[in-house]
C-alpha cells in the first residue's frame, strides 16, 4: 500500500519538472532562481493562461531562451519583464498595470464591499418597541386572572 | 420613492452587465495588441534563406511597400495562402518578402540541417507558387520576437520608410485583402508617391 502511495506522489511530483525540458547552465543558484521566477511571471502570448514555464509552445521556447539570454547579459528583472512588454504588450506579464481601464478592478470590489457593509448596517437598526411596557403589563394581567381563576 | 429605486437599480445593474457579457461573446482572447505597429522595423542582420552569405537589413525593405509574411513549411495555413499571394504579386504588383523561420532547426540543438530546410522550401514554393522576392531567414527567430510574433502567418505591412503600418495576425484570403489590408496598401503606395501622408 505503502509502495503505490509512493508511486503515485512521484508520479505527481516530476508533472512538473517534466513541464520545461530545456537544460540552461546557470553560474549561481541565485540566477537559477530569478530565471524560474521570470518564467512563472511571464506569460505565454498565444496560449490560454499559461506561463512560459509551463508552456511547451515555439513562443514560450523562444522566450525562454530570451529570458536566460538577458540574465546571462545581467540584465534586472523588470528590465527582462519591460522587454517582454515591449514585444508583446501588458498581456505577456502577470500583474496588469494600474491604467484608467483597469483601476475599475481595484474600485469595484472596493465600491461593492462598501456599498453592501452601509446596506447591511442600515438593516440592523432594531425597530423601537415602544408599547413594550404595555405588553409586559398586559401579559402580567393574564398571569394574575390565570393564578386567580 | 424607495420603491422606484428598488426597481431601477436591479434593472441598471441588470443591463450594464448583459451589456458588458454581450461584447464578450464577439470578443478575441487571443487577439493581442501590437507593439509594433507604427514603429520602424527592429534592426537586424539576417541572411538570405537561399543564399546565405548575403545579407539583409531594415534598409533592404526601404523604398517600396512591403508585406513582410512570417511563415514556414510546416505551417499549414501559409501553405493554404500561398497561391493568393502569388495571384496577388502577380495581378496587383505586390511586394512580398518572407521572414521564414524553422520549428525544428533549433538553434542550440539542432536537428535539422539548412540544406534540407531549404530543399523543403522550394518543393513547397515549386508547388504552391512563390510569392515572394526573396526569403530573410530568422535563424535564432530573434527578429520574429523583436516583432511580436507569436507564430505563422503573420503579416507586417511596411511603408516606404520602412515604419511597420499594420500587424495582421493569420492568413490572407480574399476577405481580409479586401476589407483589411487593401485600402492601406492603396493609401501607402499612393500617398508617398505624392509626397502626402505618413
Amino acid at each position: 500500500m505503502i509502495r503505490i502511495l509512493l508511486l503515485i506522489f512521484l508520479c505527481i511530483s516530476t508533472v512538473s519538472a517534466l513541464a520545461a525540458q530545456d537544460s540552461y547552465a546557470f553560474e549561481s543558484v541565485e540566477r537559477q532562481t530569478r530565471f524560474n521566477n521570470l518564467t512563472e511571471v511571464l506569460r505565454c502570448p498565444m496560449c490560454q493562461n499559461q506561463n512560459i514555464a509551463d508552456s511547451d509552445a515555439m513562443i514560450s521556447h523562444d522566450m525562454r531562451r530570451k529570458v536566460y539570454q538577458l540574465l546571462q547579459d545581467g540584465k534586472t528583472d523588470q528590465e527582462v519583464i519591460d522587454y517582454m512588454k515591449a514585444r508583446y504588450g501588458d498581456f505577456v506579464y502577470y500583474e496588469p498595470p494600474v491604467t484608467a481601464g483597469t483601476i475599475w478592478l481595484w474600485i469595484l470590489p472596493a465600491l461593492f464591499a462598501l456599498i453592501a457593509t452601509v446596506v447591511v448596517l442600515k438593516r440592523r437598526k432594531p425597530k423601537p418597541d415602544t408599547d413594550m411596557a404595555a405588553k409586559l403589563v398586559r401579559a402580567d394581567e393574564i398571569l394574575q386572572k390565570d393564578k386567580s381563576s | 420613492m424607495k420603491k422606484t429605486w428598488l426597481v431601477v437599480i436591479p434593472v441598471v445593474l441588470f443591463s450594464l452587465i448583459a451589456g458588458f457579457l454581450y461584447l464578450g461573446l464577439f470578443s478575441d482572447p487571443r487577439e493581442l495588441d501590437s507593439q509594433i505597429t507604427g514603429r520602424p522595423l527592429p534592426s537586424f542582420t539576417l541572411p538570405d534563406l537561399m543564399e546565405p552569405e548575403k545579407q539583409y537589413t531594415p534598409e533592404s525593405l526601404a523604398g517600396e511597400v512591403t508585406i513582410l509574411n512570417v511563415w514556414g513549411v510546416w505551417c499549414v495555413t501559409c501553405a493554404v495562402e500561398m497561391p493568393y499571394l502569388t495571384q496577388l504579386k502577380e495581378e496587383k504588383g505586390v511586394k512580398f518578402v518572407g521572414l521564414y523561420f524553422d520549428q525544428d532547426l533549433d538553434p542550440d540543438n539542432g536537428t535539422k540541417t539548412l540544406n534540407r530546410v531549404q530543399q523543403e522550401v522550394s518543393a513547397l514554393l515549386s508547388r504552391y507558387g512563390n510569392p515572394y522576392a526573396f526569403n530573410i531567414f530568422d535563424t535564432y527567430r530573434d527578429t520574429s520576437l523583436d516583432l511580436g510574433v507569436t507564430g505563422a502567418p503573420e503579416h507586417f505591412v511596411i511603408d516606404k520608410k520602412g515604419i511597420v503600418r499594420m500587424h495582421h495576425v493569420g492568413d490572407i484570403n480574399e476577405r481580409v485583402w479586401r476589407n483589411k489590408i487593401e485600402p492601406l496598401y492603396r493609401k501607402l503606395t499612393q500617398g508617398s508617391a505624392t509626397g502626402a501622408d505618413s
